[in-house]
C-alpha cells in the first residue's frame, strides 16, 4: 500500500467488491448492447417509457444510493445517533483531517461522474431524448458530497441528521428541478451545481475536525420534560410481578414509546391543514386520509427497531449475551414484543382519536364529515355504514400493527446475510413491480387477463401462506417451542377470526359484487398467521447459534 | 440432578468456524464446589466454550450438560441457575443502575434484595447513574452485581478482570469468588492472565488450540511440574503445554 490515499481506496473496493462487479457487470451489459448487438451511434425508438425505466433509471438510481451509503460510511454507522458517522477508528491515523475528509469524497465524486459517463455513453436512450453531457455527474457528486458532509457532522440531538439531510438534499434536488423548468443551458446547470462540491468539502472537514476532537453538541436537555412524562406511560412498577412482565418494559422502553411519538410529532402539522382549508372538502378529505395513514406508515419505520434484536451495536444483527442470557423462554421473548407493539399501536392509535375531532371541531369541519357520513348511510344503510367504517378502523389498526411485526422474523434471525438479502429481494421486487404494474395497467389485454386470473393468483397465494403455516406449525411442535394446547389455541384463534372477517366481507358485499371464494382467500390472506409464527423459530436460530 | 453428578459435562464438543475449528472433541466435567480456572490465550477456545455451557452456541458434535439439561432445549432451567458476566460489557445502556437491578432480580426468584444493596453499596454504584455513563471498571462491577444477586448455584465469569483496576481486581473478585466457593458453590472463570488464576482456582483447566491440554487440580499441576526441585508457574506450564499442542498439529 503506497500511500494513505492508496489504503483508503483500498478499503472501498475491499469492502464492496461484490456490490462494484455487480455494478461493472451490469455496465459491461449495456456497452454489450450498445456496442455488440445495435451497433455504436444506434439509437431506439422504446415502446414505452416503462422498459426504459427498468433497464436504464432502476439500476442507476439503485447504484446512485448505493453510492451515497458507501462513500459517507452509512452502511457500517447509525443515522440515528448524535455523533458524527465518520468511522473513529481512522482518526487515529497519521493524515490531516482535510485528507480524511478530501479522499472519501474525491473517490466518491469520481465513481459519480464514472457512473453518469457509463451510463451516458453505455446505455441505449430514448431517440427523443436530449441527454445531457455533464451537470448530471456533477448533480450527483454534489449531493453525495453533501451527504458526506451533513452525516460525518455531529448533531446536538439523536435524528436531526436524518432531517437536516432530507431537507437539505431536497432543496438542491428543487433548485434544479426549478431551474429544468425554465429550460436552464448546460452551461447554467454547471454554474449553479459547481460550487457545491468545494462548499461541501469544506463542510466535511469541519465536520471530521470537529469528530476528530470528539466534539459532540447535546442539546437533549430541552427534551428531558418530553421524556418525563413518557415515563408516565405505562408507569413503571417498583418490582415486576414476572419475568414477562419486566420484559414487555423492557421492550416499551427500548422502541415502543417511538410509533406515538412520531404520530404525535407529525399530527399538529397534517390536522393544521383543517384550519386552513377548512371550506374546501377535497382538502379535508386528503388530510383525513393522510391522518389515518400515518400510523401504518410510520410504523414501517419503526419496524427497523423492532425487528433488531442487538439494537446497540450498530454492526451486528445478532443478539447481545446479557439479553440471551436472560432465563426467559425465546417464545416469551417474541411475546413480550408482540404486546409492545399492541401497545404502541394503541397509544398511537388514542393520539389519532383524540386529536381528529378536536380538530374537526375547533376547525368547523364537522359538517362536511357529517355531510360523507349522510351519503354513506343513504347508498348502502345504516348497519352496513357503521359496519363498513368500524372496519375500515380495524384494517387500518390491523395495519399498523402488522407493520410492526411481520419483519420480526428477519430481524430475529439475527444474521446480517439475512437482513441484507431481504432488503435486497424488497427493492428488487419493487423495481420490477412498479414498472410491470404500470405497464399491465396501460395493456388493456394483460390488464383483462389478470383481472381474470385474479381469483385463481389470489388463491394461489392463500395455499402458498397455509401451507407455509402449517410447515412453521410442525417445526414449532417439533422444537418444543410451544405446547401442543398452545398450537391448537393459536390455530383456532386464527381460523375465527378469518371466518369472522370472512363473514363481515361477505355481509357487506353482496355475491354478485364480489364472489364469496374470494372474500374467503382474502381473509385468509388478511389474518398473520406465518411470517408471525416464524418469529420464534428465528429467535431460537440466532439464539441458540 | 444427584450431588455426586458432575455440574457440568462437555463431551467430545466439537465447533468449526467456517473451516477454523474453535473447539476440537473437548472432554470436560466439573463437579461442584470448586473455583475452576479457565485458562488459555486469546483465541484458544475458552468464550466459545463458556458460550456453549450457557447454550448461546449449540454442540455441532458432542454434547453439553448443566445441571444435567441441555442448555439449548431448556435455556430456562439453565440460565436461571447461571450467573454470568460476559467480557462484552453489553448492559443496556439507557437504564439506570436502579432500573437494572429492579429488571434483573424479575427473573430469578433467589434475588437476594439485601445483598444486592449490599454488593451496590460496595461496588459504589450510584442507584440513578445511567449504565452509559458508567466507567468501564464500573459496567463491570454493574454486571457483577446482578451476576451475584442471586447467589447462582454457578458463577460463570468470562475475562472477569477485563476493565477492572488492579485493586478491584484483588479485593472484589477474590472475594466474590471465595465466598461463593466457601457456600458450595460453583465457580467457572476464563481468563488469561494467569498469576489471577493461580491466586483464586482451585482446579485449572487449561485450552489450547481448541483443545484441552491440561486438567487438574492446581495443587496437583504444581507438584507435577518440577524442574531441578524447583515448582514452574502457572505461566511457564502453559507456555510448554501451548507449545507441545502446537508441534502435534
Amino acid at each position: 500500500m503506497p500511500s494513505p490515499a492508496a489504503a483508503i481506496a483500498w478499503e472501498f473496493r475491499r469492502r464492496h467488491r461484490w456490490g462494484l462487479i455487480a455494478i461493472i457487470g451490469y455496465l459491461l451489459v449495456l456497452a454489450t448492447i450498445r456496442l455488440l448487438i445495435l451497433g455504436p451511434g444506434q439509437q431506439v425508438n422504446f415502446a414505452t417509457t416503462e422498459s426504459f425505466a427498468l433497464r436504464v433509471v432502476v439500476p442507476i438510481s439503485v447504484t446512485f444510493m448505493y453510492f451515497l451509503a458507501v462513500f459517507s460510511f452509512g452502511l457500517a454507522g447509525d443515522l440515528a445517533a448524535r455523533q458524527s458517522m465518520y468511522p473513529a477508528r481512522m482518526f487515529t491515523l497519521p493524515m490531516t483531517t482535510a485528507a480524511l475528509a478530501g479522499w472519501p469524497m474525491l473517490y466518491g465524486t469520481a465513481a459519480m461522474a464514472a457512473l453518469w459517463f457509463a451510463t451516458r455513453f453505455l446505455a441505449v436512450w430514448p431517440a427523443d431524448v436530449d441527454v445531457p453531457i455533464i451537470w448530471p455527474a456533477l448533480l450527483a457528486a454534489s449531493l453525495l458530497a453533501w451527504t458526506q458532509a451533513l452525516t460525518w457532522m455531529a448533531y446536538p440531538l439523536p435524528g436531526l441528521r436524518v432531517v437536516v439531510t432530507v431537507v437539505w438534499l431536497a432543496m438542491i434536488d428543487a433548485i434544479v428541478v426549478v431551474a429544468l423548468n425554465y429550460k436552464a443551458s448546460e452551461v447554467v446547470m454547471l454554474a449553479i451545481l459547481a460550487p457545491h462540491i468545494p462548499i461541501a468539502y469544506l463542510a466535511a472537514r469541519f465536520a471530521v475536525g470537529r469528530a476528530r476532537r470528539g466534539d459532540v453538541p447535546d442539546r437533549r436537555s430541552m427534551f428531558a420534560w418530553f421524556g418525563r412524562i413518557a415515563d408516565v406511560l405505562p408507569r413503571r412498577p417498583d418490582n415486576f410481578s414476572s419475568p414477562a412482565q419486566a420484559q414487555a418494559w423492557f421492550e416499551w422502553r427500548r422502541y415502543g414509546r417511538s410509533l406515538p411519538a412520531l404520530v404525535g410529532i407529525l399530527l399538529p402539522f397534517e390536522l393544521s391543514m383543517l384550519f386552513v382549508f377548512k371550506e374546501t372538502p377535497v382538502i379535508i378529505f386528503e388530510t383525513l386520509t393522510g391522518v389515518l395513514l400515518t400510523p401504518p406508515f410510520m410504523a414501517t419505520f419503526v419496524a427497523a427497531t423492532v425487528s433488531k434484536s442487538n439494537p446497540y451495536a450498530n454492526d451486528s444483527y445478532g443478539m447481545t449475551p446479557f439479553q440471551a442470557t436472560r432465563p426467559l423462554a425465546s417464545v416469551s421473548l417474541i411475546a413480550a414484543k408482540l404486546k409492545v407493539t399492541i401497545w404502541s399501536t394503541l397509544a398511537a392509535w388514542l393520539l389519532v382519536l383524540v386529536a381528529v375531532p378536536i380538530a374537526l371541531r375547533f376547525s368547523g369541519s364537522v359538517p362536511v364529515v357529517i355531510d360523507w357520513a349522510h351519503h354513506l348511510d343513504t347508498v348502502v344503510g345504516t348497519p352496513r355504514a357503521i359496519a363498513i367504517a368500524l372496519l375500515v378502523f380495524a384494517a387500518l389498526l390491523a395495519t399498523t400493527w402488522k407493520q410492526l411485526v411481520q419483519g420480526l422474523y428477519i430481524g430475529m434471525a439475527g444474521r446480517d446475510w439475512v437482513v441484507k438479502a431481504s432488503v435486497f429481494v424488497a427493492l428488487l421486487v419493487l423495481s420490477v413491480i412498479v414498472p410491470v404494474g404500470h405497464w399491465v395497467t396501460t395493456n388493456r389485454r394483460m390488464f383483462a387477463a389478470l383481472w381474470d386470473a385474479l381469483p385463481w393468483i389470489i388463491a394461489v397465494l392463500a395455499l402458498l401462506k397455509t401451507c407455509a403455516a402449517a410447515w412453521i406449525a410442525l417445526r414449532l411442535h417439533d422444537s418444543r417451542l410451544l405446547s401442543d394446547r398452545t398450537l391448537i389455541i393459536g390455530a383456532a384463534s386464527w381460523a375465527a377470526s378469518v371466518f369472522a372477517l370472512y363473514f363481515l366481507l361477505a355481509w357487506i358485499f353482496p355475491d354478485l359484487i364480489v364472489r364469496h371464494y374470494l372474500l374467503a382467500n382474502v381473509a385468509i390472506l388478511a389474518i398473520p398467521l406465518a411470517r408471525l409464527s416464524a418469529a420464534p423459530l428465528a429467535l431460537v436460530w440466532n439464539r441458540h447459534r | 440432578m444427584t450431588v455426586t453428578e458432575p455440574l457440568i459435562n462437555v463431551s467430545n464438543l466439537t465447533r468449526r468456524f467456517g473451516g477454523r475449528t474453535a473447539l476440537d472433541s473437548v472432554n470436560l466435567s466439573m463437579p461442584r464446589g470448586a473455583v475452576y480456572g479457565l485458562v488459555g490465550a486469546n483465541g484458544a477456545g475458552k468464550t466459545t466454550l463458556i458460550k456453549h455451557i450457557l447454550g448461546l452456541l449449540r454442540a455441532e458434535s458432542g454434547s453439553v450438560r448443566v445441571f444435567g439439561l441441555d442448555p439449548v432445549a431448556d435455556p430456562v432451567g439453565v440460565l436461571s441457575r447461571i450467573g454470568y458476566l460476559s467480557e462484552e460489557n453489553d448492559l443496556p445502556g439507557w437504564m439506570c443502575v436502579d432500573e437494572l437491578i429492579r429488571y434483573s432480580r424479575a427473573f430469578y426468584p433467589g434475588w437476594d434484595d439485601a445483598y444486592a444493596e449490599e454488593l451496590r453499596q460496595t461496588f459504589a454504584l450510584d442507584p440513578t447513574a445511567k449504565i452509559k455513563n458508567l466507567s468501564k471498571g464500573q459496567k463491570a462491577r454493574a454486571g457483577l452485581l446482578i451476576a451475584l444477586a442471586y447467589r447462582p448455584e454457578l458463577l460463570l465469569l468470562d475475562e472477569p478482570s477485563s476493565g477492572l483496576d488492579p485493586i478491584v481486581r484483588r479485593d472484589i473478585l477474590g472475594a466474590v469468588i471465595r465466598t461463593i466457593a466457601d457456600e458450595g458453590r460453583t465457580v467457572l472463570f476464563s481468563s488469561h492472565l494467569l498469576e489471577e488464576v493461580e491466586q483464586v482456582a482451585d482446579h485449572v483447566t487449561m485450552i489450547s488450540m481448541g483443545r484441552i491440554v491440561l486438567s487438574a487440580p492446581l495443587s496437583e499441576i504444581k507438584e507435577s511440574h518440577r524442574v531441578d526441585g524447583r515448582v514452574l508457574s502457572l505461566d511457564e506450564i502453559f507456555v510448554a503445554k501451548a507449545a507441545a499442542r502446537a508441534d502435534n498439529i
